[in-house]
């Protein structure tokens, strides 16, 4: 009896809790007035007084922040034609920021009801406020992935050029023609290779969104859109995202552990190729390229993000194996590159910087292309153009203005770059000693080496001090466990054992000198 | 009570307190401060404790006895043969491995120390003219009771300022997490934390914005610091507006010269 009542009583609480529950959320009512403060504490700056994105960096940002006043939202789940965002979208946002751009997430320093009161107050500079949106994205049911349904995601990716003709047969954003956004802004087809650089994420669930909506103001359309030559169904759409999702590259991933690029040592020919399988042996190491922010001649919206590295070498040379994804291949005087390049284009370029004297101790050069105390080399490789061919040369730098080439071969130095399918793959070769310290430098094994990267997109205006670099890094030289360290523990454990020796020896010696 | 008058023989005692004390500075330093000191540091401690802890152990020629006497027993014990035979062929390999193991050229980066808040010059030549750091102060700093209106006014050109030029490394939120901070090494300086800006002086700041990286003493490792020299892309003004606003929406104060502090702090985080 009792126990009957006390579960009546509880069956009535826990009821009572999961009444209280949705309506709990309900009441958490978005307060716009609150919005604005917060906006003008925190968002201002870059979307500016009137919500119209025109905040002082908005010129050195791309994408550029977002103009509110148009009520364009491009990451939403609502119907490809309904302008309306659901509010969650915008919710998400700005809670965990957008990857690859300057929004960062606001998570850590606004609470989720702020949050909430920021999209009631920025819906209100497009007058969203008072819409509801009329249509959902329809899912339909998930289809789970398999490798049937890659196969055939992918050939729906590539059929009529669907997706490649801007994202690129292998997805890496190498585009086949220029685009711009509704404002005329440079946009970037997404390397889809690289999904930590998606706004939302590489998901299934979040791909087949953005492939049923598009990205609203941006030229990426909707494949749902029933006018559309080549739409697709809800099921086809499934395919083509877990195609998508499969395409991630996790060797180009960022390791910041990883500071050291470690040269493994050849027995066979070094490899002159880029595309030589024996590459593969050698561990790889990939670091983030930042533009060129620091010095005059500032340089503010660049198009490579990340550079990989491998090392070998024999007896007598060093070659390394840079490699880069790059959207566009830049020659100059080739029509179709012209086309693509923003208005003027130069050669895509890669240099890699060595002290000119391994530094013993903690000083190395400046960064930016050495200082007067301590010069660099580069060793500079660019692509070419239609009138000539690809180009090696050492350069000298003691600071970037006094940045000087020579001819390469005099110091052994060879290279060679294939482009394919959006990424540049690039061989340097030198010999790992010249005659010339004073100028050159000197590579022994064992020793770590400061190393350093710079890149140039010659279609995204990037020459001279426009450029990406990566901060000082280290090559070494040489494979773990030389013959010395075993001949040294050898030695140690022997020389202990005879110590034992010695040591029972005495006390045997002590005991029959006690015996007698 | 049984425990207390069993008597722990000497050397594992020896043994459990060097046990103890690692396990204490594991705890302390890497589980509960998170890796606060480098593991090479954190051997150097224990190499000290390992010592002191010896030395208390053999202070009496009674206790140095008690302390071998396990070992004497192991090599003098006839009846122990078989133990000692197995002790003393492992003791050897084992000591073989270890050298090994150290001698072993490793892929390692070296740690890399440098000094993220060097004593300041005491004066600094910028704008063409010298500054004396040990007075300087910032001129608006006075309207921030003054003129609270106009004061208000320059912290919004200084957010202008920060935004168009200082958001890409130390990030929008003033965090040290700008979009590029990643890729860069030192990282860029996180305001919001309490051991940065809020230990300093405005003349600190003043100093390292003008001069950057490049105006860094040696023991701060100039030729890493990404930080730019300012003084080639800002005003003077502009300089001191940014200040301004580094420390208002931070909600920190910076120190002053009548606390009778300085800036002058060489520690390395
Ligand atoms: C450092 C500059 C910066 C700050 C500060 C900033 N944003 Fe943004 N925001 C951007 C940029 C850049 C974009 C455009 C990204 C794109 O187009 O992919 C953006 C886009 C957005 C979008 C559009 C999302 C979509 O799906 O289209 C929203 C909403 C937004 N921001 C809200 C906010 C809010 C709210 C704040 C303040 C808490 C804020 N932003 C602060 C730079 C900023
Ligand atoms: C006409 C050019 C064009 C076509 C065709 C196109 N895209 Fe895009 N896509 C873009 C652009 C431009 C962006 C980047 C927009 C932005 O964020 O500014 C983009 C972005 C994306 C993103 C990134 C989403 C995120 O969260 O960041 C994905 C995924 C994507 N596209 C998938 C596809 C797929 C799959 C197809 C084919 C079904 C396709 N795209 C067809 C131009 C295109
Ligand atoms: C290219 C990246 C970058 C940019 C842009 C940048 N900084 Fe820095 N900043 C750094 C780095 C890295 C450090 C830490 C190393 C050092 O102390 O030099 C730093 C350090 C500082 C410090 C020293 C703080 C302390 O606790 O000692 C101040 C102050 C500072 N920055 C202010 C600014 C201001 C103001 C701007 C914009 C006008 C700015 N920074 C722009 C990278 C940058």
């Amino acid at each position: 009896m009792f126990a009957a009542r006390t579960l009546f009583a509880f069956s009535c609480l826990v009821l009572l809790a999961l009444i209280m529950l949705p309506s709990g959320a309900q009441a958490q009512s978005a307060d716009a007035d609150n919005g604005e403060v917060v906006y003008f504490e925190r968002c201002v700056g870059c979307h500016g007084d009137e919500g119209d994105g025109l905040g002082p960096a908005a010129e050195r940002l791309n994408p550029p922040p977002r103009d509110f006043t148009l009520g364009q939202y491009k990451f939403k789940t609502t119907g490809f034609d309904d302008i309306v965002p659901n509010d969650v979208d915008l919710i998400r946002m700005i809670r965990d920021g957008m990857p690859g751009t300057a929004m960062p997430g606001w998570s850590d320093v606004l609470s989720d009801q702020e949050i909430l009161d920021l999209v009631a107050y920025i819906k209100i500079f497009a007058a969203l406020d008072e819409e509801t949106p009329s249509d959902q994205v329809d899912y339909g049911s998930q289809i789970a992935t398999s490798p049937e349904s890659i196969a055939k995601g992918r050939e729906l990716f590539l059929q009529d050029d669907r997706c490649a003709e801007c994202h690129g047969q292998e997805g890496r954003g190498d585009a086949i023609k220029k685009l711009k956004d509704d404002n005329g802004e440079r946009t970037w087809p997404r390397n889809l290779t690289k999904p930590w650089t998606f706004r939302a994420s590489n998901a299934p669930k979040d791909i087949f969104s953005r492939i049923s909506v598009g990205i609203p103001g941006t030229q990426m359309p909707s494949f749902a859109d029933p006018v559309s030559k080549k739409k697709l169904t809800i099921e086809e759409r499934w395919h083509v995202a877990n195609y998508v999702a499969s395409l991630a590259e996790t060797k180009k991933v960022v390791a910041p552990e990883k500071t050291v690029i470690k040269a493994l040592k050849v027995s066979d020919a070094l490899p002159t190729s880029p595309e030589d399988a024996l590459w593969q042996t050698a561990e790889s190491a990939t670091f983030f390229l930042v533009p060129q922010i620091i010095a005059e001649q500032r340089f503010f919206m660049p198009s490579n993000d990340t550079v990989t590295v491998r090392a070998l070498f024999d007896d007598e040379t060093l070659a390394l194996l840079v490699e880069w994804d790059d959207r566009t291949k830049s020659i100059p005087g080739d029509a179709k590159a012209e086309s693509i390049a923003n208005a003027e284009m130069s050669e895509d370029a890669i240099a890699v910087q060595f002290p000119v004297t391994i530094p013993s101790g903690m000083e190395k050069p400046y960064f930016l292309m050495g200082d007067a105390a301590n010069p660099v080399n580069l060793w500079h490789w660019s692509s070419g153009s239609t009138e000539a061919p690809e180009t090696v040369s050492l350069m000298d730098a003691s600071g970037a203005e006094t940045l000087a080439a020579r001819e390469a071969a005099p110091a052994g130095m060879a290279g060679e770059g294939v482009y394919r399918d959006g990424t540049w793959r690039v061989v340097l070769r030198r010999a790992l000693t010249t005659g010339d310290a004073e100028n050159d430098t000197q590579f022994a094994e064992g020793t770590l080496i400061p190393v350093s990267i710079f890149a140039w997109d010659g279609s995204n205006s990037e020459v001279g001090s426009k450029h990406t670099l990566t901060t000082w890094y280290w090559l070494r030289l040489g494979a773990p466990g030389g013959g010395s360290s075993y001949i040294a523990a050898i030695i140690v454990a022997l020389s202990v054992g005879a110590l034992e020796l010695w040591w029972l020896y005495s006390v045997r010696r002590r005991r029959v000198a006690g015996q007698t | 009570m049984m425990l207390l008058k069993m008597k722990i023989p000497a050397l594992l005692r020896l043994v459990l307190t060097l046990v103890g004390f690692w396990g204490a500075f594991r705890i302390v330093f890497d589980v509960i401060l998170g890796e606060l000191i480098p593991a090479s540091l954190l051997t150097m401690y224990m190499f000290f404790v390992a010592a002191g802890v010896f030395m208390v152990f053999t202070f009496t020629e009674k206790g140095t006895r008690e302390l071998l006497a396990p070992i004497k027993a192991l090599v003098e014990d006839p009846t122990k043969k078989m133990l000692r035979n197995i002790v003393f062929v492992i003791v050897p390999l084992a000591l073989g491995a270890v050298i090994w193991q150290v001698s072993m050229p490793s892929f390692e980066a070296p740690v890399e120390l440098r000094s993220i808040h060097p004593a300041p010059p005491s004066s600094v030549k910028v704008f063409g003219k010298r500054f004396d750091l040990r007075t300087l102060k910032n001129p608006y700093r006075v309207l921030e009771k003054e003129d609270p209106e106009q004061f208000s006014e320059l912290v919004a050109e200084g957010a202008k300022v920060y935004i168009a030029n200082c958001q890409y490394c130390h990030g929008d939120k003033l965090d040290g997490a700008g979009p590029y901070a990643q890729g860069l090494n030192p990282t860029p300086i996180n305001f919001q934390d309490i051991g940065t800006i809020a230990q300093l002086q405005e003349s600190f700041l003043f100093w390292r914005i003008a001069t950057g990286g490049p105006g860094l003493p040696s023991e701060a490792a100039p030729w890493l610091s990404s930080m730019p020299v300012w003084q080639n892309f800002l005003t003077e003004e502009e300089i001191w507006q940014v200040i301004l606003f580094l420390y208002d929406y931070t909600g920190h104060r910076p120190r002053s010269f009548e606390s009778g502090e300085s800036g002058e702090s060489g520690e390395g985080h």
